[in-house]
């Protein structure tokens, strides 16, 4: 099946936009034509495929009703005190406050009390389409209450292909997922003349309940050529914990979009990315965390090193809902900007309508820190070594932090490409 | 002065922030000595390690440092390094993101030596044993939640390695642990052991120096130079401090 | 016994900025904007003909351009409705005796001649949208420092010197309220400090919007010549009617080699107020700017004062405060733009919010590649008082240069109960420990300011504390 160029705008949006002529609040993805819809795709054993595909929607739904009862609707009469409490503040304040067209958005959002309006692709809705479409069948992986469950999805890189996986995964309450995304190069493309060209992706939705833990980490591996999209829509429920991690090191184009919605109580988001730009790679990254749920915590932390003419745009933003007493979420990006042409652009936002809470973000941008490179040159590295050095540092760390072996050797197969000799570091029996 | 000096130097300031932390420094280490640079809190001995080293934080105002028959005033630390000087840091700095073996292997790459990787891995993990040194380190970011144990093991490990003309450990730390002071002995003395090499301790712990034979103990105070003599010194200081050399440096 | 303390907000004594006069002898053009209008003001201003063009140019840019998409609703405004220029029936005195008694009285109420006497070395009025009231002390003048109205300056010895900088900074294409500035501005001031001359006192311009519905559109342009020295005080107010007001100022600064140029500003605009203010300065070699900025009033505020640094080692600093409270949407921060080797800057704002109040910080920090070895840091703390208020940040940062550091970081959160139990542990109220506690939050920028400025500032903190426990 070959198909025409599809052009997904306002991609990987962030939820409040700022000035235009910055460039940042989304991106547009182009899908060129030709390309065959053809999912390349491993899933290993076991996995559980109990259940349909819309085994997500279920357990929406159910945790929609159990949500529903633990935060009752306001009454008329509450509604009603609601009103005229505003027809006050408006009378009073000039036509009440004027708030922003993202403002009014976010109260709708909440107004509407649905989890699954509430549910966010990080990405964005008409990416995570294009890529079910793509995929075709859905890779559910389901455990039941209390059990453990590890799966791991490869994606290959097929040369004029789209090849694309869209993954549910459904931890029951107290249950634990570990799911392992591998996205790899195709074998036997590597180093082809002219340059293949293609797209890889995986839209994955997890849906955590009661004390469950889904562990996701995310390889990608690819070649030059490969525009590769990574969509990522989270809910979590009371004291369940999300952790993801997401190493980026290959492609041209990269999209990696995660949302989350931190509903429960003391439910826990973790995310930890770590990228590589080089030559003249565009990565394009944008995280989303809604919290709701008092206690509730997130952390994200990206790690990057761009050199060449890469170009980096990261979107963090956190959300504190009303509600969310005791909440706190935090965020960090450290970038080496290691070549004249980088381009780094980074957006980190807070977005606070609750007083208990603790939000707080930080950047560092730059070259390497002073006292690091004091250490470094005092070791015999010129500033150029050092910085060469963290470059290597992010494929090798990828390899030895791997979750398994596919992750690993793909990794591996990556460096071998970019610097002979690399895999000898990893050779058994040494 | 002897012509078989490994280190000197000659009228050596420098400052910091325009602010002048070092003062006419003279002194010099033979090839093959062990040498002690002793003094009280603030007394400018670390300056005078990172001055040594190169530190751009500080500008050296006058003077001038010669190794090894070579004046390296004007190098930068990657050049001091390269030719044989080795400064291990009081408190090593952490680099996230750079697991140990990655710098280990920059780090010899920065030299020149072709080593297969294979090659590497060995050497390092032969080295990491003979330093008590659990290898699965190598894989760990480096410095990121290392005790001072572990890091003083990282810092011996590079010593081993690089196997330095001259070492400058800085461990005016008090405070270092009964661990990280016997993981500094065991590096001197290996290093000893293994490249007969020149040694100027930074300290006032003066348990570190049991085992070794000091040759020459240097005494500063207030970023100078005041005193100069024999391993009894270290004794006589244990037993009386530095008072006598601080009203000897307030009077002037 | 002192007076009781009101305990809701809507009692906040808020009078002494609220008297108003009847504006019923004033001026009024049609509502609504047309090239017809746009010629009648420069006509009656009797400016030059490059001036007119300016302005109809302005215009067409203003009908073709949309509002921004991203910040607080301006649907409250209804452009065609505003009257967009209103004049006050007198000319520009030098004498503070001869402006007419309600203005005198207006500016006598804000304290601005007394401020005059007794510290500072200038003083500008601006009532609606012209300028009524302009001294300088003498001393200043003999220094060879130009302040005077804007209008007048056009046809003066810098008048070419004005045509050259003119809405260069701040391009009517920048934004639609920048065109609108550029098609109907009125009044401002202009100032200009020969080089090398630093003048140890401030120089302070005072804006205040009576007239209901309508525009201030003042432009300030401040030229701070190779080695010069300014500190220049902006302060506004105005009474409050229940419709909407607009403020679309713009502010124009020029810092030479090695100049400094120190410009701080209290805003208080009554409640109805559209606060859509654009103010921008650029540093040659060496030069400095520092902006000392506290929002308070307005119904909605725009304002980013932006820095750019053009020349080597040009620095620049910010500091604001801004606080929301009942009502209010105040989307504050600032632009700095590294475009120099070497050059610094640092970012430091507090945001409050309380009763409903919106703050958002907003900024971007964009190095060029000519910004080799440039730094900048942003601290952003935001403190919310109650659950019904929001705060945002909203930072951006486009570093397109290897060899910068650029940090940022941000806090959001509540008054600690810890302190405010430590505090009442000491035997002070409730209410005092968290006024104490905002206090100590709005430090940063209060020690900046002037004295009397400071003081000021802190009884607007009291006044928008009061009633603040629920």
């Amino acid at each position: 099946m070959q198909t025409s160029a599809v052009t997904i705008g306002r991609a990987s949006a962030m939820p409040a936009p700022t000035w235009h002529f910055l460039n940042m609040n989304d991106t547009v993805i182009e899908v060129p034509a030709g390309l065959a819809i053809s999912p390349s795709v491993k899933v290993s054993e076991p996995y559980s495929a109990k259940g349909a595909a819309d085994e997500f929607e279920n357990a929406l739904a159910d945790a929609q009703e159990a949500w529903e009862q633990d935060h009752p609707a306001p009454t008329a009469e509450e509604l009603a005190t609601r009103e005229e409490f505003l027809a006050a503040e408006a009378d009073a304040t000039y036509g009440g406050t004027a708030q922003s067209a993202y403002q009014v958005v976010a109260d709708a959002i909440e107004e509407s009390r649905s989890l699954a309006v509430a549910f966010e692709h990080g990405v964005g809705d008409e990416a995570a389409a294009y890529l079910r479409y793509a995929a075709g069948e859905r890779v559910v992986v389901q455990a039941d209450p209390g059990k453990q469950v590890d799966a791991q999805v490869v994606v290959a890189a097929v040369p004029g292909t789209v090849s694309a996986a869209a993954i549910d995964v459904i931890a029951d309450a107290g249950s634990s997922v570990n799911l392992s995304i591998v996205v790899e190069a195709d074998a036997d493309a590597s180093g082809q003349a002219p340059q293949p060209e293609g797209i890889t992706g995986t839209t994955v939705r997890v849906f955590a309940d009661d004390g469950a833990q889904v562990s996701i980490t995310r390889t990608q591996a690819l070649d030059e050529g490969f525009t590769d999209i990574d969509d990522t829509g989270l809910f979590a429920a009371d004291d369940a914990r999300i952790d993801v991690r997401q190493t980026i090191l290959g492609g041209s184009a990269t999209f990696t979009g995660l949302a989350g919605d931190l509903r429960g109580d003391s439910s826990r988001i973790d995310v930890d990315t770590r990228y590589l730009g080089h030559s003249d790679r565009k990565l394009d990254l944008n995280y989303s965390l809604r919290h709701h749920g008092p206690k509730s915590r997130c952390n994200l932390q990206a790690n990057g090193v761009l050199a060449g003419r890469a170009s980096k745009t990261l979107r963090g933003t956190i959300d504190l809902v009303r509600g969310c007493k005791g909440a706190e979420g935090a965020e960090n990006e450290t970038v080496l900007l290691v070549d004249e042409g980088v381009h780094n652009k980074t957006v980190p936002v807070i977005l606070c309508n609750e007083d208990d809470v603790a939000g707080n973000h930080g950047a560092t941008i730059g070259h390497i820190r002073d006292e690091q490179l004091f250490y470094l040159t005092s070791r015999g590295l010129s500033q150029e070594a050092a910085e060469r050095m963290f470059v290597a540092a992010i494929v090798e760390q990828a390899a030895i932090d791997a979750p398994d072996e596919a992750a690993k050797d793909a990794v591996v197969r990556l460096g071998e490409r970019l610097a002979p000799g690399f895999a000898e570091l990893f050779e058994e029996g040494v | 002065m002897s012509n078989g000096a490994l280190l000197r130097c000659c009228g050596l300031s420098a400052a910091v922030e325009e602010k002048q932390i070092l003062h006419e420094i003279d002194f010099e280490v033979p090839q093959g000595e062990v040498h002690v640079l002793m003094g009280p809190n603030g007394a400018g001995k670390s300056t005078l390690g990172h001055v040594l080293m190169g530190d751009p934080v500080y500008d050296i105002t006058a003077g001038s440092i010669e190794f090894d028959g070579a004046d390296i005033t004007e190098l930068t630390p990657d050049k001091r390094s390269l030719a044989g000087m080795f400064l291990s840091f009081q408190a090593p700095v952490e680099i996230p993101g750079v697991p140990l073996r990655s710098f280990l292997r920059a780090m010899v790459e920065g030299r020149g030596e072709k080593m297969k990787n294979k090659e590497f891995r060995k050497q390092t993990k032969a080295l990491a044993e003979t330093l008590d040194m659990d290898p699965a380190y190598l894989d760990r970011e480096l410095g990121v939640g290392f005790s001072g144990g572990e890091k003083k093991k990282v810092e011996m490990l590079q010593l081993l390695m690089l196997k330095p003309k001259l070492a400058i450990l800085d461990e005016t730390d008090s405070g270092l642990d009964v661990d990280a002071l016997s993981v500094v002995s065991r590096g001197m003395e290996l290093y000893r052991e293994q490249c007969d090499g020149t040694l100027l301790i930074i300290t006032h712990n003066t348990r570190i120096l049991e085992h070794l034979n000091v040759d020459r103990v240097h005494v500063m105070v207030a970023g100078r130079m005041v005193a100069y003599g024999t391993a009894s010194l270290i004794e006589e200081i244990d037993a009386q401090g530095f008072e006598r050399y601080e009203a000897a440096v307030a009077i002037d | 016994m002192a007076e009781k303390k009101r305990t809701q907000v809507d009692d906040i004594d808020r009078s002494m900025y609220d008297f108003r006069y009847d504006d019923a002898d004033a001026e009024k053009l049609d509502a609504g904007l047309t090239p017809d209008i746009v010629r009648e003001i420069s006509e009656r201003k009797g400016e030059p003909e490059w001036m007119l063009e300016h302005r109809l140019k302005s215009l067409e840019v203003y009908n073709s351009i949309d509002m921004s998409d991203w910040g607080p609703s301006i649907d409250g405004l209804d452009m065609d409705n505003i009257v967009t220029y209103v004049k006050p029936p007198t000319e520009q005195k030098s004498d503070w005796e001869s402006v007419p008694d309600n203005i005198k009285d207006t500016f006598d109420r804000l304290g601005i001649p007394q401020a005059e006497r007794s510290y500072l070395a200038g003083v500008g009025a601006q009532y609606d949208s012209e300028l009524v009231y302009h001294s300088m002390q003498e001393s200043a003048a003999k220094m060879g420092i130009v302040y005077s109205g804007i209008e007048e300056a056009l046809h003066g010895e810098y008048a070419e010197l004005i045509r050259s900088k003119f809405m260069t900074l701040i391009p009517p294409t920048d934004h639609k309220f920048a065109a609108l500035h550029g098609a109907v501005w009125s009044g401002g001031s202009f100032v200009y400090v020969p080089r090398g001359v630093r003048l140890d006192y401030p120089l302070q311009s005072y804006f205040r919007l009576n007239a209901k519905g309508a525009g201030q559109f003042e432009h300030t342009l401040i030229i701070v010549e190779d080695d010069a020295d300014l500190h220049f005080i902006e302060g506004c107010s105005a009474p409050k009617y229940n419709v909407a007001n607009l403020h679309a100022g713009a502010v124009e600064l020029f810092v030479g080699k090695r100049a400094h140029l120190r410009y701080s500003t209290i805003e208080n605009w009554s409640k109805n107020m559209y606060n859509l203010n654009t103010k921008r300065c650029r540093c040659e070699e060496e030069g400095e700017i520092e902006w000392i900025s506290g929002s308070f009033g307005s119904h909605v505020g725009y304002l980013y004062p932006m820095s750019i640094l053009a020349g080597r080692k040009a620095r620049a600093s910010f500091t604001g405060i801004t606080f929301a409270g009942r009502g209010q949407n105040l989307d504050t921060g600032c632009k700095v733009v590294l475009a120099a080797p070497g050059t610094s800057a640092s970012v430091e704002t507090k945001g409050i919010s309380k009763d409903g109040g919106i703050q958002t910080f907003r900024s971007s920090v964009v190095a060029t590649p000519a910004a080799n070895g440039s730094r900048c840091t942003v601290s952003c703390q935001s403190l919310m008082l109650d659950d019904r208020s929001r705060s945002d940040t909203i930072p951006a940062m486009d570093i397109r240069c290897k060899n910068v550091d650029i940090g940022h970081e941000a806090t959001i959160g509540r008054i600690g109960d810890d302190k405010v139990f430590y505090l009442m542990s000491r035997g002070v109220s409730e209410e005092e420990a968290k006024a104490m506690i905002v206090n100590g939050f709005a430090e940063p920028i209060s020690k900046e300011l002037p004295l009397e400025y400071a003081v000021e500032m802190n009884n607007l903190i009291k006044l928008e504390m009061e009633g603040a426990i629920g």
